[in-house]
């Protein structure tokens, strides 16, 4: 110990350029990490997601001119072969009325329970009790047959922040309107509560309520059409679940996906493989862009890597010269220099590994909103690590050529005079 | 094929350098030189006369601008480096007025530097250098780092490095320049015993006559030239 610590005593004037030089390697390397390991963590995360969905299809036509029929044509779809569940969802903001007169807009979604309960994701059926509190697990005691002629349940799923902010509890009423005036609110029961989902890149819904489909639309009129009758029965999405291997065969779902636009060819039909699939492209699109934002401060610490060799040649320029007149051969030299650089940006790297994993952690428990969950989300993939690792080892070694080159043109006379 | 310790022959060699612009400044004026193999020449002369140039030459470090230099008749003009370079760490041991050992290295790495670079094992070189140091009088201090040492230590040391691969040829710049009186006698005793046992061509640069009559050959330098050789015919 007594003798490395004479050593680097020795190498004092080397001390802090390296660790300047070690530094901005650090700094240069903890963006990419942070960038990577975040954005590659959250994209993972949404392409899980839609792999281990519950359902495999989406048949959507959001807005006013949304789906219509929604209970018919549920029950047409539910004759393809290999369709299991087919679960419409209405969503809308909404108004309520938890205290009284005061209204708070809520995103209201309309489900039939019974499939929606059955299509949930592995992340979201544990947010959910199971089943629906609802009375009415198919939507048909309402609705039924083309029309809205039976009693109403009038409850409704509160979501657990909604609960929590505005004193709600199971049992209690809860006034819900398609304008802000009270009066002329529906008192709905509340049934049972429900956790909110975590995403970074999509709603996070905190406050949002879950109802039967039939009862929000006849909340806000699009049941039937306010001024002709007629029936609207609206929905903006239908998501459908396949049945059995099914669900995981790419084949046998572009087939649903098909006989589905064969009987929608009016509405927009997506299969989630095809979604991921995207996903996963433009998760590589950005990761590309990560590494060329990255690059920048790449360059920026391997040319200050470069030129702390370059000045570590000048200040050794005469044990350079030594080594040389006593007849240590290029490749040698060279070698050295090559090792020395390797050694700065190898603990760069080491350093900025560490610096990454700490900011995202220190962001994942101190950070805010969305930045702490995308923080949460973020996976340190070795592979992908290692090889951003041997990529930069590989640039520190070519950042040695301009101190190797330096160092075997110095005149060896000269430095010994 | 090179002797271990060649015969090397100067023939009407110039070294100029530039010294900004146009100007030139001639170090060496056709300089003629035999050096048979196990001479001991001393090359004396005022600062600035081309003493140090010549060793420069003679050691493969620079190359002149006129004339020829050849070991065993083989002729050292348009070598490249790395054969330079091969034939400094095989052939040539150069002993500086500074010392120049590396501050890093202990006594005893210093003296294996020579060694690692011509690819002797580890354990062999340690053995070697050890050995070495023990012969210049420091085998107690062979761990120590040269900020540990005395003046004369590390010219010591300096010389043990400059044995290390066995050169045929010692080149000694102001050996004993930085050296008191004591340590001066001693290193000069260490060359002398060493050249005459061991047989090989040394080539002494100094200032001092007292350290150049321990040589057989007196060679004295003016203005770039070789004005005095003990050996040649009186004219």
């Amino acid at each position: 110990m007594r003798r490395w610590r004479r050593r680097w005593g020795a190498l004092r004037h080397h001390r802090w350029q390296g660790v300047l030089a070690a530094a901005a390697m650090a700094a240069a390397v903890a963006l990419p990490v942070v960038l990577l390991s975040v954005g590659g963590g959250v994209a993972d995360h949404e392409i899980r997601a839609l792999q281990t969905s519950g359902y495999q299809i989406t048949v959507s036509a959001a807005g006013q001119h949304g789906i219509e029929g929604t209970h018919a044509l549920g029950a047409r779809l539910l004759s393809i072969a290999n369709v299991a569940q087919v679960s419409p969802v209405l969503s809308l903001a909404i108004d309520a009325f938890p205290s009284g007169g005061t209204p708070t807009p809520v995103l209201a979604e309309g489900v039939v329970p019974g499939p929606f309960g059955e299509t949930l994701g592995p992340d979201e059926s544990g947010l959910f009790p199971h089943p629906l509190p609802f009375s009415d697990p198919t939507d048909l005691v309402h609705y039924d047959n083309g029309s809205y002629a039976g009693t109403p349940d009038l409850q409704v799923m509160v979501a657990g922040p909604l609960a929590s902010a505005v004193g709600l509890t199971v049992g209690s009423t809860l006034p819900l309107g398609a304008t802000t005036d009270p009066n002329r609110s529906v008192p709905f029961t509340i049934s049972g509560t429900f956790g909110v989902p975590r995403s970074a890149i999509g709603p996070a819904a905190a406050f949002a309520i879950v109802l039967p489909l039939s009862e929000l639309q006849q909340l806000v009129g699009l049941g039937r059409d306010p001024v002709t009758g007629a029936l609207v029965d609206a929905s903006d999405t239908i998501d459908i679940a396949l049945a059995g291997a099914a669900a995981t065969d790419p084949t046998a779902v572009d087939q649903a996906a098909s006989a589905i636009t064969a009987i929608a060819p009016y509405y927009s039909v997506d299969a989630l493989t095809q979604q991921a699939a995207q996903l996963g492209q433009t998760a590589a699109v950005l990761t590309g862009f990560y590494l060329a934002l990255s690059s920048v401060g790449l360059s920026v610490g391997l040319v200050f890597l470069a030129l702390v060799l370059v000045r570590q040649v000048e200040t050794d320029r005469r044990l350079i010269g030594i080594r040389r007149a006593l007849g240590v051969p290029a490749r040698q030299i060279a070698v050295g220099w090559l090792r020395t650089s390797l050694v700065l940006t190898g603990s760069g790297v080491v350093a900025g590994i560490a610096g990454g994993w700490a900011i995202v952690s220190y962001l994942a428990r101190y950070g805010q909103g969305s930045v702490a969950t995308a923080a949460q989300l973020a996976v340190f993939d070795p592979l992908t690590l290692g090889l951003l690792a041997l990529g930069i080892l590989g640039l520190g070694a070519v950042a040695s050529l301009a101190a190797t080159r330096r160092a075997l043109r110095l005149p060896i006379w000269e430095v010994l005079r | 094929m090179i002797d271990p310790v060649p015969s090397v022959l100067v023939r009407d060699v110039t070294k100029r350098y530039a010294a900004g612009g146009a100007e030139e400044v001639r170090a060496l004026s056709g300089v003629d030189l035999d050096l048979p193999p196990a001479s001991f020449v001393s090359v004396e002369g005022p600062s600035g006369c081309g003493k140090t140039t010549l060793l420069n030459l003679l050691g493969l470090l620079d190359e002149p601008s006129a004339g020829t230099i050849s070991w065993d008749g083989h002729a050292m003009a348009g070598l490249g480096e790395r054969e330079r370079s091969r034939l400094r760490l095989r052939n040539i041991g150069f002993i500086f007025q500074r010392f120049y050992l590396v501050p890093t290295m202990t006594a005893s790495e210093n003296v294996e530097l020579p060694m690692r670079a011509a690819g002797v094992g580890a354990t062999v070189r340690r053995a070697r250098a050890r050995e070495l140091l023990g012969e210049v009088g420091l085998g107690p201090k062979a761990d120590r780092f040269p900020h540990e040492l005395s003046g004369g230590e590390e010219q010591r040391v300096a010389i043990a490095r400059a044995l290390a691969n066995g050169p045929g040829l010692l080149l000694a710049d102001e050996p004993t320049g930085e050296l008191d009186t004591a340590n001066t006698e001693a290193i000069l005793d260490l060359l002398v015993g060493i050249q005459a046992r061991e047989g090989r061509t040394l080539v002494l640069v100094t200032h001092n006559p007292k350290v150049a009559q321990r040589a057989r050959r007196h060679l004295t330098m003016q203005d770039g030239r070789i004005v005095r050789d003990s050996d040649a015919p009186e004219a």
